[in-house]
């Protein structure tokens, strides 16, 4: 049953066919059943779960009407997202047995609404990578075979939903961590606009990109969830106070009459044939709905991917200055404080997050800032600004989010070409845009994901466009082995 | 571009990472070639183009200056590696690099 879509939870909790604790109890068995392939969890939350369905029982018993649809559903999230007294390492041996004092925003806003918490799941350490290989805790399995990768960084987060334990999760993306996961393990993952959902309680990598969002198996359900979690938080300085529009009053809106912007750049020769092809009968489908397809060009995507290699790294080599062994986290004993930070931190850090934080340290150093980190920044202004241009032309784009499949655990362990994976996702962080990612296929069972991206708070129009499309095909409703057992 | 060792030990004293030799020596090739990678952001004429620092357009935001209840030490505390009473308990600042 947990193989199902929030909607249809939510309308078998209100018609009495089932309750909050038999869902939480399916989740967590099928879990069980299924962690020794995957190890898509670093902690299982049973005991806060079951108060949390307990909780949830009661509110949908004396407020049926007005509960939230996210009510008694269980779910999971990505272990960088802290929740009050329960372990969050960030896939990272240096957080071992952390505790956090206090609960996110996002998180906390689902939790109102009656969420059940099943786990913490396994993710690239501090969310460095493109495969969930660089988790201190091991890999992840993809549910559409176990010898590849589901993505990353929130490999787990994809995994769960993927192989039908939880209806949704949350991840991060901060260069495309939850729209390239969702593309390699066939489920629907939403990056929302930079500032829509606070930032409050996520163990900062890069704080200028980083953006929680969701992973569900339909687009309706995205809207569910964002809708909750999204919205100003005084507690997050960048949490924007606009006023955010209803996603679901404009889901069923189509795309007759809207313009869709094609990128020559990201359907180039680094994309790998199956996934193109899958991308242009996408393409077709969307015209057939009534939209006008054009190319259009963002001449630098090729440099962006060099912006985001000295941005991101360098944020996160003062982001993790942090873990010093003082306050949280692991310590190896020294007699001197400097010789206590330098064993500490080589013994904590993996070598994905020692390569960052020595490439960050050296583009923000003394001599090389001007040349890496200011260039880089105006370049980052280049790249907005084409996005801008492009968005006078088109209401969203729409492109590959990847452009390959499921890679073989192990196949990639040279760090630039585990760095392409992003190419086309990490733009819209460097902008600020929302993107999300859409089944669209299949190539030799592999799932292949379609991404829509829009301009700054066009939150909704990315959902509509996402929407439209999936409710023409039926790419999101095949289930992978292991979901099928939770159907 | 190329990385020198120096450049690498200091980088490495910079970000407090007590590599060892081998991981070094790794890293020296490794970054050697994301920088060369990465050169052709020197390529592009920044000339007219103002630096981003953050996509959104707030400004000095700001609380409002009322005092909120503080985490309290028990829970500031409850990670530490060491502590005592309410501190943090760290080695001597003035260590080895001051004997002598």
């Amino acid at each position: 049953m947990t193989a199902r879509t929030i909607t249809a939870l939510a309308a078998a909790l209100r018609d009495g066919s089932t309750t909050p604790r038999a869902l939480l109890d399916a989740a967590l068995a099928h879990v069980d059943r299924t962690e020794k392939d995957l190890n898509a969890y670093l902690a299982m939350t049973r005991e806060l779960g079951e108060a949390q369905a307990e909780a949830a029982a009661r509110m949908l018993e004396e407020h049926p009407d007005t509960a939230s649809p996210l009510c008694g559903i269980p779910m999971a999230l990505k272990d960088v997202l802290c929740v009050d007294g329960i372990d969050t390492t960030a896939g990272s041996k240096i957080l071992r047995g952390f505790k956090p004092p206090y609960t996110g925003t996002a998180v906390q806003r689902l939790f109102d609404a009656g969420a059940v918490c099943v786990g913490k799941t396994n993710c690239d350490e501090f969310a460095m990578g493109s495969s969930t290989e660089n988790s201190a805790y091991g890999p992840v399995g993809n549910p559409w075979d176990i010898e590849r990768v589901p993505g990353g960084s929130s490999g787990g987060s994809a995994a769960t939903v993927a192989a039908g334990s939880v209806p949704y999760s949350l991840g991060t993306d901060t260069g495309g961590s939850i729209r390239q996961p969702a593309a390699l393990s066939g489920v629907v993952g939403f990056k929302p606009t930079y500032g829509r959902v606070s930032r409050y309680g996520l163990i900062a990598f890069a704080s200028s990109l980083d953006q929680i969002g969701p992973f569900t198996r339909t687009v309706e359900d995205c809207a569910l969830v964002y809708k909750a979690i999204a919205g100003h938080d005084p507690r997050d300085s960048t949490s924007d106070p606009r006023a955010v529009d209803d996603p679901l009053a404009s889901l069923h809106s189509g795309v007759a009459g809207m313009r869709l912007g094609i990128p020559r750049e990201y359907v180039g020769e680094g994309t790998e044939p199956g996934v193109r092809d899958a991308v242009q009968a996408a393409f077709r489908v969307l015209e057939a709905q009534g939209a006008t397809l054009q190319e259009v060009s963002l001449p630098s995507t090729d440099v962006a991917l060099s912006v985001y290699y000295i941005i991101a790294p360098a944020e996160c080599s003062s982001n993790l200055a942090r873990y010093d062994g003082v306050r949280f986290g692991v310590r190896v004993e020294r007699p001197s404080v400097t010789d206590m930070y330098l064993q500490t931190r080589d013994a904590g850090f993996g070598n994905e997050v020692k390569r960052r934080v020595m490439l960050g340290t050296y583009a923000l150093s003394s001599g090389y800032y001007d040349a890496y980190y200011r260039q880089a920044q105006k370049v980052r202004t280049l790249v907005s600004q084409e996005f801008e241009t492009v968005f006078e032309a088109v209401d969203a784009i729409v492109c590959p989010t990847s452009p390959s499949v499921a890679f073989t655990m192990g196949s990639r362990d040279d760090p630039l070409s585990m760095y392409m994976c992003d190419v086309v996702t990490l733009p819209a962080n460097l902008a600020g845009i929302p993107g999300i990612s859409v089944p669209c296929g299949f190539v030799d069972g592999l799932p292949v994901g379609l991404q829509v991206i829009a301009p700054r708070f066009e939150d909704s129009r990315v959902l509509r466009v996402a929407h439209a499309y999936e409710q023409a095909t039926d790419f999101h409703a095949k289930l992978s082995p292991y979901a099928s057992t939770a159907a | 571009m190329t990385l020198s060792r120096g450049e690498v030990d200091h980088v490495a004293m910079l970000a407090r990472l007590g590599l060892s030799d081998t991981e070094k020596d790794r890293l020296l090739g490794e970054l050697e070639a994301i920088l060369a990678h990465i050169a052709r952001l020197q390529q592009v004429d920044t000339s007219a183009l103002a630096e981003t620092a953050q996509v959104g357009d707030l400004v000095n935001v700001m609380r409002a200056d009322v005092p909120e209840a503080p985490i309290g030490a028990a829970a500031a505390l409850r990670n530490a590696p060491l502590s005592d009473g309410n501190y943090f308990v760290v080695g001597a600042i003035q260590g080895t690099e001051l004997d002598g």
